[in-house]
């Protein structure tokens, strides 16, 4: 304060030092980033997409998701092998990968994972598209992997017991199994002819996702642990293809600093000027 | 000399404070999206000029200081200040301008009403179980098994609660099941998540429509039980409308 010798000066710090203030303050906002959503990055050479192990996937982003103990419909079941699910995406522009990774201490042929889409526009829910009172639903979209079956399906359902097989096969699907963890690699072309049935991936638009997990463990029974509605599972999170990378924005804010600083100078000789 | 500008800025400051922090923390509401505080302050910014503008002599007045900062007439801390403000001037308008081209990279924002109307036949209904604690207890016991996996101890943490979105309800904050009449519970439990209205995004909540495991005596009793567990009462019907 000693140094400032104006009385009007402290004032302008001020406006300066508010100003600054709400930059910082909205900075952070701008850049967190929790998981609520799976980004699948643009990738130049090839799409790891029969390669749950590839480098690749080093390099996309991990989102990871709780999972709970379905307990919403019966069958119910109340404890799960797979807590939490880590998911990573990547797109080539034609198809799309994505990577489901989780917790197993033991590898068994039932073991299964699924993720769950909405189709087109309609709203589906979580549960199957199970119907809703007031909201007119659609059907939901399931790409499924079992890994005696060693390959994905592309199933779809609209409510409970109307699970069934797509007539068209488009999912690919391929499980590895490493120290305990289940790395499971989904893949499709990002749109397909079938609107109807199958979710349809816009690069740079957001869509929902869902995640379930079997642990298919032989039980004394000889019934598999986790089976049909017993499972790992999540509600709706989202999901994204990544645009191409866009630079008009950058464009335009170098347009909009020239325009400033070229109306500042203006202004400035103008006053001193008239002054 | 700045005199003039002081209680603008203090009133933008304050503007902005209030919009930031304080909205969010009131009853029913959300923080609010920084492109409209951003509008509300240029609207609180252009009325104070507007203001300060009105006669001629309070025009000079307003003016004067920030004409002579501009042109760096006033010398000393000011001129490196003036530096500052024209340097961040072009700096902000990139900003603003970045920020409303550039895509983002933010999943789409969610304004989920918690608590929207429900249908007419399910207002102003009055639980016809006797509060006896027999039913009290029994009312808890259906909870402990069918609704505790989820709202667990009636804090919504439940065994079962980590993997849904939104979460499931905490009946002990004063914002669930304290502000709601049973009638409103009954429909909610009743016809659950996918019972609610479009604004309630049914499509992503979890909650069971109990009406196809539960009689309505059954759901009437474990109103009871939540209440008395979460130690809530219901609103009752005259406080309302
Ligand atoms: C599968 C998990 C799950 C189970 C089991 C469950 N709920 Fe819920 N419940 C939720 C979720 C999630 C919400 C919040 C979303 C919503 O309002 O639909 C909720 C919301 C509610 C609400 C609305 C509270 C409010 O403030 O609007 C009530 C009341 C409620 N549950 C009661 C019950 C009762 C009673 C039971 C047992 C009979 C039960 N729930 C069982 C998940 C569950």
């Amino acid at each position: 304060m000693a140094r400032v010798r104006r009385p009007g000066a402290k004032w302008w710090v001020a406006a300066v030092s508010v100003v600054g203030l709400c930059l910082t303050l909205e900075l952070p906002a701008a850049y967190s980033q929790q998981s609520v959503a799976v980004r699948a990055g643009l990738v130049k050479g090839t799409l790891p997409a029969d390669d749950p192990t590839a480098a690749a996937w080093a390099t996309a982003p991990t989102s990871e998701f709780p999972l709970s103990p379905q307990v919403h419909w019966p069958v119910r079941i109340t404890e799960v092998t797979a807590k939490t699910v880590k998911v990573r995406g990547l797109h080539d522009g034609t198809t799309v990968a994505i990577l489901l990774e989780y917790q197993d201490p033991t590898e068994d042929p039932d073991d299964a994972a699924a993720l769950e889409f909405m189709v087109g526009d309609t709203k589906a829910h979580f549960a199957h598209g199970q119907p809703m009172a007031q909201v007119e639903g659609g059907p939901v979209n399931i790409w499924y992997w079992k890994n005696k079956d060693g390959k994905g399906s592309d199933l779809g359902a609209k409510g409970f017991g109307t699970l069934k097989p797509h007539s068209h096969q488009d999912v690919k699907a391929k499980g590895v199994y490493q120290g305990g963890a289940w790395k499971v690699v989904f893949s499709r072309p990002l749109s397909t002819e079938h609107v109807a049935e199958d979710t349809q991936f816009k690069p740079g638009e957001f869509g929902s996702i869902a995640f379930a997990v079997w642990d298919g463990k032989k039980m004394d029974s000889g019934q598999p642990k986790e089976k049909g509605s017993e499972k790992a599972i999540s509600s709706w999170w989202y999901f994204r293809a990544d645009a191409p990378p866009d630079y008009s924005p950058y464009l335009y804010a170098l347009l909009a600093v020239g325009l400033a600083l070229g109306f500042e100078m203006a202004l400035v000789r103008r006053l001193k000027k008239g002054s | 000399m700045g005199g003039v500008l002081v209680r603008p800025i203090i009133l933008t400051v304050c503007i902005y404070l209030f919009l930031k922090f304080i909205v969010p923390i009131l009853p029913h509401s959300a923080p609010l999206p920084s492109s409209l505080i951003f509008l509300y302050l240029m609207l609180v910014m252009s009325g104070s000029v507007l203001f300060a503008t009105l006669s001629g002599e309070s025009k000079d007045a307003f003016f004067q200081p920030i004409l002579r900062f501009l042109t760096g007439e006033s010398g000393g801390a000011l001129s490196s200040a003036r530096y500052l403000v024209l340097a961040l001037f072009p700096i902000l308008v990139g900003w603003q301008t970045y920020g409303s081209t550039a895509s983002s990279d933010a999943p789409p924002a969610e304004n989920r009403t918690i608590h929207p109307a429900p249908p007419g036949e399910y207002t102003g209904l009055s639980n016809p179980v006797p509060k006896t604690p027999e039913n009290i207890m029994y009312g808890k016991g259906l909870y402990a098994s069918r609704c505790a996996p989820c709202h667990g101890n009636f804090d919504g943490k439940g065994f079962a609660s980590a993997g849904f979105t939104p979460p499931p309800a905490n009946f002990k904050d004063p914002t669930t099941i304290a502000m709601l009449q049973e009638s409103y519970l009954f429909w909610r439990i009743k016809k659950g998540g996918v019972g609610l209205p479009v604004e309630g995004m049914p499509w992503k909540t979890a909650m069971p429509r109990w009406e196809l495991e539960m009689s309505d005596e059954d759901i009437w009793k474990v109103i009871m039980g939540e209440y008395d567990g979460a130690g809530q009462k219901p609103r009752t019907w005259d406080e309302s409308e």
